[in-house]
């Protein structure tokens, strides 16, 4: 527990949003990470940015609906969280737990196909996939970029036939954990990676992904964070594609006081496939929020996106997708399709499809509906004896597992449904 | 019907095009007179697609060789529209949807079109509704069809059908048919080859460009034309399609072969 | 204005509206002070009402900002630099048409509004504004034995001061936006329409909004009331000389519907649009607004926007009366370097509101064409409905489209549905036209009058047949 050996913190919770800042600053320099320390330089950049940089606030359109305060309201320390509970690793998975200091890497056999990446070739490729998907200024980049003490750096060759699991638990403590992964697929490799994000307390979990896919890669990503209450989740997903390459990327994410996730998308020269399939829960009084962005920057480009979201109780959903189909990217075929339930007359859904384009000939399709659950659908439940609530769960679990159930098979002993429901027991 | 005295409406000669950088027609010559039905039969990529195509004026054709006089007249020079209101009509393959666009308005601007290029008088929307529903019986078409948009939704079927109410139409002398019997249950089959026996008289001329004999079966040609890499590589009576129907392509094959050895340039 | 002759004036020619009238003009002195805004309500005899929102609007946009948010630029407007107040010179508005000073009565012959007893058109009355006033009104009495107010803004706030204060900025406020706040300091002319309790309009009604000046901003104000049961269809046409300098058009709609009142507002924009490299043309900022204050209410916004250098526009509805039904239908159309922002804000408040819109965008050449949209369900919107499609074609490469719909929504017992796609003039389509004998330019319009057909049908229908040849007459030269 590296943090709790620091003095006391800085700043208590709920002080102004910059002097929060700064507290997070002042305890976050200082905290030695184990091993060499590859991160230092990019750290002090970030911290200075972000120090130069105000909190989003809610006139900023990419955060106008979003409030930061469940954020600012936590503990501006590191976290360093103690090990929690995991169901058994599946045959064919390889798990590596990460808790922000010790190396997920020590004492693991790496399976064929995959390998570190360290030294100067790390310090070369790291931010590279954020500058690509214009992410690197992102204020949770940055947030990340100034706490996080070291980074999983991967590198992929050939088909990989185990899948990897990236897991994170933030527990009850409370403080900030920060994540930095990168993943570097070389021609025609391919992997499947499931990350499962938990948290049980006053914390925030937040990590930036980079992936770069060459030639005729592939990339299957699943990605699970049920959520707690009072916990927050800033998640930045950057996604670099080179011609034939593939990237699927599945996501699952609610129960968070403030939950957000930002998958970044950028084909470099198009003619790649791209499919984000998401679903998004909030209940209580959370926030559950994506803005995911898809850029082409070359002809021949393929997007499938279909967001769905349910908002209940006093919770608030958010989705705004990007599209940007610039001059070079002729015959661009993108679909984006925004589906949200609002179960309570408390709730809110905001939702904001974003197209721009600049080519002629394209197809770029984008739909939204907001509805509660298909009375007929219920109706037609409740005429073969299925009580109205039971009636009313079970449609909800089918349109949430139409996304779930595209997850990795790792997912399985995670529980989805059950997790993000809050339906078990941790 | 073959009558050596009736005019040429139609004289391709040595015409050679290519689709971005890829030659596709290599040489083809044919002579059309009023009153005949031709058909020109081969392989999926032997050109004869392309040919139909080069003869409406589709833009992504490049003409590189050869003439096309179409009753004594330049033909290439023209503009596809003006070619139409001249009287050639090209049944596509693959008839375009155009949404939005409704039947009804469009068939009336393209037979005033047509009717201006024979120097007739403008239908008033009146007069066409009465033209155009005499003529949906040569196709035996629904009515609702003419209140939908261009080819929008339609089946396979319906679209062929609606190929040959326009030429119903649109009365040209010389209407090229690409591959009209693609994609027809034996019904649909049966109507439209009634719909072009119906069309069919001294005046005009028929080219009919297909893959199977099953189409002439309805539709008896007057010549055969057998192309083979943008060539025609031979010319017959209806005949040669039964001939070809027994025996496949793959003689076409053969002679092919031992023409691509001979240096010359067959015509 | 909406009978097919005049229609087919308007578009037999790019822009054929680049005259100058010469007539002699009073203006005051370029620049805005609180001195300006008093003078200008001098100049109108205003009741003291009337002055304290001029001022309390121009004191508000003191303080405001101009808008950035939407996708558009240009370079800063000098408000220093515009003529808030032009008016050609002529007595007292005439009792009798006959008086108008006759070049006025030519420049609106030309433009295809004849508004003199001979030659004006038999089913529509029509307002004709030229600057910043009114000239004429047609058809008044007739209105006026069926209860109907047609007349200019400044007539109805000396002939009827007490629905001027009624209603004036109760949907817009003077603090709602920038350019409205600035429209409520210095707004000049304008029409005001009031159909009593019950009365079904006899006519169209149809203001032509024409800027001559150079320098000089225009600034009108439109106000529309519809009481319980009553109905009326309202038409706008605007067009401007052709000067290579910007001109800004900041104009404020405001309609108001009663219980089981119906309003239908149709605009046919067609300001100045700059030339080709976009020099000169139109700034129009225009706030418009409907509010459904009664129950079973209806108002519809028709738009065809094809001019303009630069459009800032969201008609909008706010839905408050139990079963009130909004809708927008609109067809933008830029080239050159055209650039619009434009689309619609539905509010739905009350119970079992509905709305849809239809939103057809085109861009060509080297603009940029953007659709953006609110549809906002509150908490107390049981029951409410929304339909949204908005469809863009592209022509060349060149041009940008861009899709904004933002839909909030509070009310479970209710159903959004958006749906948006994208489409060009493909030239498979072009060749099967073209080989039917239909020649290129008449296949581009029927395409792209196919494309807007939804928007066309719901214009008043002597319009409708010629607004797709506006459209292609836009397009010239920019397919293929």
């Amino acid at each position: 527990m590296v943090a709790a050996s620091l003095s006391t913190p800085t700043a208590a919770a709920g002080a102004a949003p910059g002097s929060w800042i700064a507290a997070l600053l002042a305890n976050a320099t200082g905290v030695a990470s184990a091993g060499a320390d590859a991160l230092a330089p990019s750290r002090s950049r970030a911290a200075q940015a972000l120090a130069q940089t105000p909190l989003p606030s809610r006139r900023v359109e990419a955060w106008r609906f979003t409030d930061l305060a469940p954020l600012t309201a936590l503990s501006p320390t590191l976290l360093s969280p103690v090990p929690a509970a995991q169901p058994e690793v599946g045959a064919g998975s390889l798990r590596l737990n990460l808790d922000g200091h010790s190396d997920p890497l020590a004492g693991i056999s790496l399976p064929a196909g995959l390998e570190p990446i360290g030294g100067d070739e790390l310090n070369a490729t790291l931010g590279q996939v954020l500058a690509a998907t214009g992410s690197a200024e992102l204020w949770p980049v940055l947030l990340n970029g100034a706490t996080a003490r070291n980074v999983l750096a991967l590198r992929v060759r050939g088909p990989v036939a185990t899948t990897l699991e990236l897991v994170s638990d933030a527990g009850d403590g409370e403080g900030i954990l920060p994540l930095r992964l990168l993943l570097v697929l070389e021609p025609e490799a391919s992997l499947e990676v499931l990350q499962v994000h938990r948290s049980g307390g006053a914390n925030l979990t937040s990590f930036v992904l980079e992936a770069r896919l060459g030639e005729g890669a592939e990339l299957r990503h699943g990605l699970l964070a049920p959520g707690a209450e009072t916990g927050c989740l800033l998640a930045t997903v950057a996604v670099e594609q080179a011609t034939g390459s593939r990237y699927s990327g599945v996501s699952a994410h609610g129960g968070w006081a403030l939950g957000r996730l930002e998958p970044r998308l950028v084909q470099r020269e198009g003619a790649a496939h791209s499919a984000l399939k998401a679903l998004q829960l909030a209940d209580g009084r959370q926030i559950s929020d994506t803005h995911s962005q898809m850029v082409f920057e070359g002809p021949d480009g393929r997007l499938e996106q279909l967001h769905k979201a349910v908002a209940d109780g006093q919770g608030r959903s958010v989705f705004n997708g990007a599209v940007q189909v610039p001059r070079a990217a002729q015959r661009t075929d993108a679909a984006q399709l925004s589906r949200n339930l609002l179960l309570s007359d408390r709730a809110r859904i905001d939702t904001k499809p974003e197209l721009e384009i600049v080519a002629d000939d394209v197809r770029c399709a984008h739909g939204a509906t907001v509805s509660r659950l298909e009375q007929d659908e219920l109706f037609y439940l409740q005429s073969r004896g299925i009580a109205a609530d039971q009636a009313a769960r079970l449609l909800l679990r089918g349109f949430c597992e139409e996304v779930l159930q595209e997850l990795p098979e790792a997912a399985r002993p995670w529980q989805p449904l059950a997790s993000l429901l809050g339906e078990q027991g941790r | 019907m073959i009558r050596p005295d009736a005019p040429v409406l139609l004289e391709i000669r040595d015409l050679t095009a290519r689709v971005e950088d890829q030659p596709i027609l290599k040489g083809v010559s044919l002579t059309i007179r009023a009153g005949e039905i031709h058909a020109v039969m081969g392989r999926n990529g032997s050109g004869k697609s392309t040919l139909s195509k080069v003869l409406a004026g589709h833009p992504a054709y490049t003409v590189t060789g050869g003439t096309v006089l179409y009753k004594g007249e330049d033909l290439l020079s023209l503009e596809p529209e003006l070619r139409a209101r001249a009287g050639l009509f090209l049944g596509f393959q693959y008839p375009v949807e155009i949404p939005g666009v409704s039947n009804l308005e469009f068939l009336r601007v393209a037979t005033n079109a047509r009717r201006a290029g024979k120097g007739e008088e403008e239908l008033d929307t009146f007069a066409f509704e009465d033209l155009v529903r005499e003529r949906l019986q040569v196709v035996q078409m629904d009515p609702a069809f003419l209140e939908r948009s261009v080819n929008e939704g339609f089946s396979g079927g319906e679209k062929k059908r609606n190929e040959i109410l326009q030429m119903a139409l649109l009365d040209p002398l010389v209407a090229v048919l690409d591959e009209t019997d693609s994609g027809l249950d034996i019904d649909a089959l049966r109507i439209v080859a009634g719909g072009v026996n119906h069309l069919a008289g001294p005046d005009n001329a028929t080219l009919l460009i297909t893959h199977y004999q099953r189409l002439l079966d309805v539709i008896t040609p007057d010549y055969v034309h057998v192309m083979a890499a943008g060539r025609i590589l031979r010319t017959g009576g209806k005949e040669l399609a039964l001939e070809l129907e027994e025996r496949g392509y793959d003689w076409v094959d053969a002679e092919l072969a031992a023409l691509e050895r001979t240096p010359a340039e067959v015509g | 204005m909406a009978s097919s002759a005049t229609v087919g004036d308007l578009v037999s020619q790019p822009y054929k509206y680049g005259f100058v009238t010469d007539i002699e003009t009073e203006k005051i002195a370029k620049g805005l002070s609180e001195d300006v805004v008093r003078l200008i309500s001098a100049k109108k005899n205003e009741p003291a009402f009337l002055l304290d929102f001029r001022l309390r609007s121009y004191r508000q946009w003191l303080q405001m900002e101009e808008p950035d948010w939407a996708t558009l630029g240009h370079p800063p407007i000098d408000y220093q630099e515009i003529i808030y107040y032009a008016a050609p010179k002529q007595q007292e508005k005439k009792a009798s048409l006959d008086e108008v000073d006759p070049k006025l009565l030519e420049t609106f012959d030309k433009l295809g509004i004849p508004l003199s007893e001979q030659k004006r058109l038999s089913n529509v009355a029509v307002d004709a504004v030229f600057d910043s006033v009114s000239i004429a009104t047609t058809y008044r009495e007739k209105l006026a034995e069926h209860g109907v107010i047609f007349c200019s803004i400044s007539e109805a706030v000396k002939d009827h001061p007490d629905l001027i204060e009624k209603y004036l900025g109760t949907v817009v406020p003077g603090n709602d936006n920038y350019f409205a706040a600035l429209n409520s300091a210095v707004f000049s002319d304008g029409s005001f329409v009031f159909i009593p309790k019950g009365v079904e309009c006899p006519m169209e009604l149809s203001t032509y909004f024409r800027i001559n000046s150079g320098d000089t901003g225009q600034f009108e104000r439109t106000l529309i009331v519809a009481e319980e049961g009553a109905s009326v269809s309202y038409l706008e046409g605007c067009t401007a000389p052709m000067f290579d300098t910007n001109q800004l058009h900041a104009a404020v709609v405001e309609l108001v519907a009663l219980d089981d009142a119906s309003i239908k507002y149709s605009t046919v924009q067609n300001w100045y649009a700059g030339d080709e490299n976009g020099k000169g043309g139109i700034y129009n900022f225009v706030t418009k607004r409907g509010q459904c204050r009664g129950d079973r209410s209806h108002i519809s916004w028709t738009q065809v926007e094809t001019g303009s250098a630069i459009t800032w526009k969201y008609p909008s509805c706010v839905l408050q009366g139990a079963d009130s039904v909004g809708e927008f239908y609109s067809v933008a159309l830029t080239n050159n370097r055209q650039q619009a922002d434009t689309g619609t804000k539905m509010i739905h408040v009350g119970p079992r509101t509905r709305s849809t819109i239809v939103s057809k965008g085109i861009s060509a050449g080297h603009s940029s064409n953007s659709y953006r949209g609110l549809v906002q369900l509150g908490p107390k919107a049981v029951g409410a409905r929304n339909y949204s499609q908005c469809d863009s074609m592209l022509i060349g490469d060149q041009a940008a489209a861009n899709t904004y719909p933002y839909i909030r929504s509070q009310q479970p017992d209710a159903r959004i549905e958006h749906e948006a796609s994208t489409c060009r003039i493909s030239a498979d389509q072009l060749f099967y036209l073209q080989s039917r004998g239909i020649a290129f330019e008449e296949a581009v319009s029927m395409m792209v009058s196919g494309f807007c057909r939804d928007v066309f049908n719901q214009l008043p229908m002597e319009f409708a047949a010629e607004a797709d040849k506006l459209l292609a007459l836009k397009l010239e030269g920019s397919v293929g």
